[in-house]
């Protein structure tokens, strides 16, 4: 009963109330916070890790980016005859360690982030799909 | 002339539009003018439960609005504009779940269990007026049809809770009936304290009896007579309703679901409907018993029932926003609190309430 007896005038149930209200009628700095997700998108922090990508002119394929991969991400395949890294992204963590290993600076993190695919299989990303070109200015 | 109820209105329609002499000499030659009656009848039922379900479904897509929009959300946008044929798409996946009946559960009283929820909460309409001449039929006991017909819904509660034969199911009703019951006698008593200044348990004579205003401003509504009871009223309902400061019967975090936990596709949207169903019929109650019915000022060169039936419509749904505000700012009380409340404040409130207004009706201080 001790509840009841403190809080008879239930103020605190009208506060709230008030509360509730300012964000239903938007009042103050209260304005809609989540987004139409596939319609409309967040705007991504700059430093964002994303999907992987890998420079084709710069990667030499010397593994270092297999060795500093802490899930064993990474492996080193052949491709068009030179050697190129696979990730296999159901095991990345996007902790960004292969980038900071890569002595020539071939790798970058992307700013794709919608990886769900139907398949394990398909989530390995091999060189057909990870390398890009670098624009060279002449 | 004075229209009662919905039969006398679509009558009075038929015979303005001068189709309805015909009609009925047709079925007078053949003997037969009961059945022309039946089927009048039979017409406005139709057009009564086709509302209330439209609006059911409409109170599903506010719901989720509103507690969207307490939440800084959006809500339902995508189906309909601004997510108004949600419902609609809910309601076509619902029946297009598998029905499980539980392989240990009593099959005959689990798919009886939503159709016992189902029917009274549509029943509870037929005395209600929504508007002048808008009431389906206006019973002299139309104030005690309604708590009775409402004292159904914990039987079949509970017959859901038994018949599902899962812990959580049984223990969400025997909640919902220890709620249901320790609510419906304050819930009574204050809607008694309004019928001791009407004298009448009609619906219709309540709303008649708050017409007009005291010194021209105040509208002549019983909640400003009965602010006690109202408040009373409006507390016993919400937790009748099992809405979330009371809602014990599911509450999610103990009981899985409640007494539906096992009811899944069709069942389960009866279940669902007639929460809502419930919601409006109360706010429905709520509004003729206390804010004075269908009654507002008078608009000229536009008939009275459509009027009516607007200031009904906003009432009711004033007192249905506030339902579900509520529902987003308060959290759940304990069920020993629960009990307290209604034993041991409500109800000796309420027959404080009722001595007061006994006293005020004899005393004759107000008319």
């Amino acid at each position: 009963m001790t509840w009841i007896s403190k809080n008879w005038t239930m103020t605190g149930i009208i506060t709230g109330l008030m509360v509730t209200l300012k964000h239903v009628l938007h009042i103050g700095n209260r304005p809609t916070v989540t987004v139409q997700y596939p319609y409309e998108r967040m705007k991504l922090a700059p430093r964002f890790r994303g999907r992987h990508a890998v420079d084709e002119d710069a990667c030499i394929g010397c593994g270092i980016c297999e060795v500093s991969c802490p899930n064993s991400t990474i492996r080193i395949v052949k491709y068009k005859g030179r050697w190129f890294p696979e990730f296999n992204l159901g095991m990345c963590l996007f902790c960004g360690l292969c980038l900071d290993a890569c002595p020539m600076n071939a790798i970058k993190m992307d700013r794709g982030y919608e990886l769900a695919d139907y398949t394990r299989e398909s989530l390995i990303y091999g060189p057909d799909r990870l390398l890009f070109k670098k624009e060279v200015n002449k | 002339m004075m229209i009662a109820n919905a039969y006398e209105l679509i009558v009075y329609i038929l015979t303005t539009i001068g189709v309805y002499e015909p009609i009925n000499n047709i079925f007078m030659s053949f003997g037969l003018d009961d059945i022309l009656k039946i089927i009048i009848m039979l017409v406005e039922i139709a057009i009564l439960f086709a509302f209330v379900l439209v609006t059911i479904m409409f109170l599903t897509w506010m719901e989720r609005k509103v507690v969207a929009m307490v939440q800084s959300r959006y809500g339902p946008m995508v189906t309909g504009p601004r997510g108004l044929l949600q419902p609609v798409m809910d309601g076509v996946k619902l029946i297009g779940k598998e029905d499980i009946i539980p392989e240990k559960a009593d099959r005959w009283i689990f798919t009886l269990a939503p159709f016992i929820v189902f029917v009274p909460a549509l029943l509870v309409f037929i005395p209600l007026p929504f508007g002048e001449s808008l009431i389906i039929s206006d019973l002299r006991v139309g104030l005690l049809y309604i708590i009775a017909i409402s004292a159904i819904s914990p039987v079949a509660i509970l017959l859901a809770g038994w018949a599902s034969n899962n812990k959580y199911s049984l223990l969400g009703a025997m909640r919902a009936v220890a709620q249901d019951i320790s609510y419906t006698i304050p819930l009574a008593l204050a809607a008694i304290a309004v019928v001791l200044f009407t004298s009448s348990l009609s619906t219709v004579d309540i709303v008649n009896a708050q017409a007009g205003t005291w010194f021209g401003i105040i509208p002549k509504w019983f909640i400003f007579i009965q602010p006690l009871g109202f408040i009373l009223f409006l507390i016993a309902s919400i937790a009748e309703m099992g809405r979330i400061p009371f809602d014990f019967q599911e509450s999610e975090q103990e009981l899985v679901a409640g007494f539906f936990t096992e009811y899944s596709g069709m069942k389960f949207a009866m279940f669902f409907l007639a929460e809502y169903a419930h919601l409006f019929a109360v706010s429905g109650i709520i509004v003729t018993l206390f804010l004075g019915g269908w009654n507002g000022p008078v608009i000229p060169f536009i008939p009275v029932q459509i009027t009516s039936l607007v200031y009904f419509l906003i009432k009711t749904y004033a007192v249905i926003f506030f339902a579900m505000w509520l529902r987003d700012t308060v959290p759940r009380v304990r069920i020993d609190q629960l009990l307290n409340l209604g034993w041991k404040i409500m109800i000796p409130l309420a027959l404080l309430n009722l001595l007061i207004t006994g006293f005020v009706v004899t005393a004759g201080v107000i008319q």
